[in-house]
């Protein structure tokens, strides 16, 4: 008897089991999932196509007299309660700077930046490296704008059970020669949902 | 009865006769201004029914397009919610160059927009790149 009550059991928690959601892969390109409290990759494609389309409308990465402009990353300061890679929305605003033909990023200096650039050079000396493949002194190019910005999030309590969170994603294109500000702008995701649902 | 009824007709007719149409580019939103047949109180909720009834929504009155100062191609959508209710919706534009072809980008999402009860409303997007020379929008229902 005991026997046959623990294979019922077995049984109904294998069909349990069985029946639980089961793994899908999101459809990127038109995601008709429910929106989440935390940012998820639609705020950041929300967030980076708003601020590149309007840098890109303002003008301000046109060069007086052609060619492109040398762009640096500077600091993306994440003042939010989730652990973020800032490069989550970088990687697609510095992606569609250069797309535009407008501007090059340097990949030498700044938050962008690659040590490896750094490092080869310091081959000048060694005996392993052919002279001629290393890189010349004063080859690198210095960036004439930067590019910071600030992402945050406020929590504000909406009623008894619901809460709101806005994140504020702000960016600014800024004159390394002058340092005047060349274009800023600012987009709000903001979300409203249950007190029990965390935004971090 | 019938002369009450008559009075009130008349009465309507004379509000209406003294109605002077304000500069389309400002637009006056239900209960700011003077009423209407369809902001009137009596007859609100009929005409709400049947907007609703009819299902309006929204109309895109104009899609213009031309080159930025940095060669760009912007594109001005501008529309009307024809609806009593505000309509959220999203909307994604995609970029082709000379030959037609997709232009990639990053900046080709579903990007969220919404306008209001019986408003205008409108919009911009930037071409990516100089390369791009035509457009495709396309419009879905913000979930």
């Amino acid at each position: 008897m005991k026997g046959t009550i623990l294979n019922f059991v077995t049984v109904i928690a294998m069909l349990i089991a069985g029946c639980g959601e089961e793994t899908v892969n999101i459809d990127v390109m038109h995601d008709e999932g429910k929106p989440v409290m935390a940012l998820d990759y639609r705020d950041f494609d929300v967030a980076a196509s708003e601020l590149v389309q309007s840098m890109l409308g303002s003008g301000a990465l046109k060069k007086q007299g052609g060619g492109r402009y040398v762009v640096a990353t500077g600091r993306i300061v994440n003042d939010t309660m989730q652990r973020i890679d800032t490069d989550q929305l970088m990687a697609k605003v510095e992606t569609e700077m250069l797309n535009s033909g407008q501007a090059v990023m340097t990949s030498a200096i700044g938050s962008g930046s690659d040590k490896l650039i750094h490092e080869t050079r310091e081959l000048r000396d060694s005996e392993e490296f052919d002279p001629g493949t290393v890189a010349e002194r004063q080859t690198l190019i210095a960036p004439e704008l930067t590019i910071s910005g600030k992402i945050f999030q406020r929590n504000i309590r909406y009623d008894r059970n619901r809460q709101q969170v806005e994140y504020y994603f702000q960016l600014k294109l800024s004159s390394v020669k002058s340092g005047l500000r060349f274009w800023q702008d600012e987009v709000i995701v903001g979300k409203r949902g249950s007190n029990k649902s965390v935004g971090w | 009865m019938k002369k009450l009824g008559l009075i009130l007709i008349a009465l309507m007719v004379l509000g209406f006769g003294c109605y002077q149409p304000h500069d389309k580019r400002v637009h006056l939103r239900e209960e700011i201004r003077s009423d209407s047949l369809d902001s009137n109180i009596v007859t609100r909720p009929v005409v709400h029914a049947f907007s609703a009834l009819l299902g309006e929504g929204l109309e895109i009155t104009e899609a213009t397009t031309r080159r930025n100062d940095a060669d760009l191609l912007e594109l001005h959508v501008s529309g009307f919610n024809k609806s009593f209710q505000t309509k959220r919706f999203r909307y994604r534009v995609e970029w082709l160059d000379n030959d037609g072809f997709l232009i990639g980008t990053k900046t080709s999402v579903w990007l969220p927009m919404s306008a209001m009860g019986k408003s205008p409303f409108s919009f911009k997007a930037v071409a990516p790149k100089p390369a791009a020379v035509d457009f495709r929008m396309d419009t879905r229902k913000w979930e």
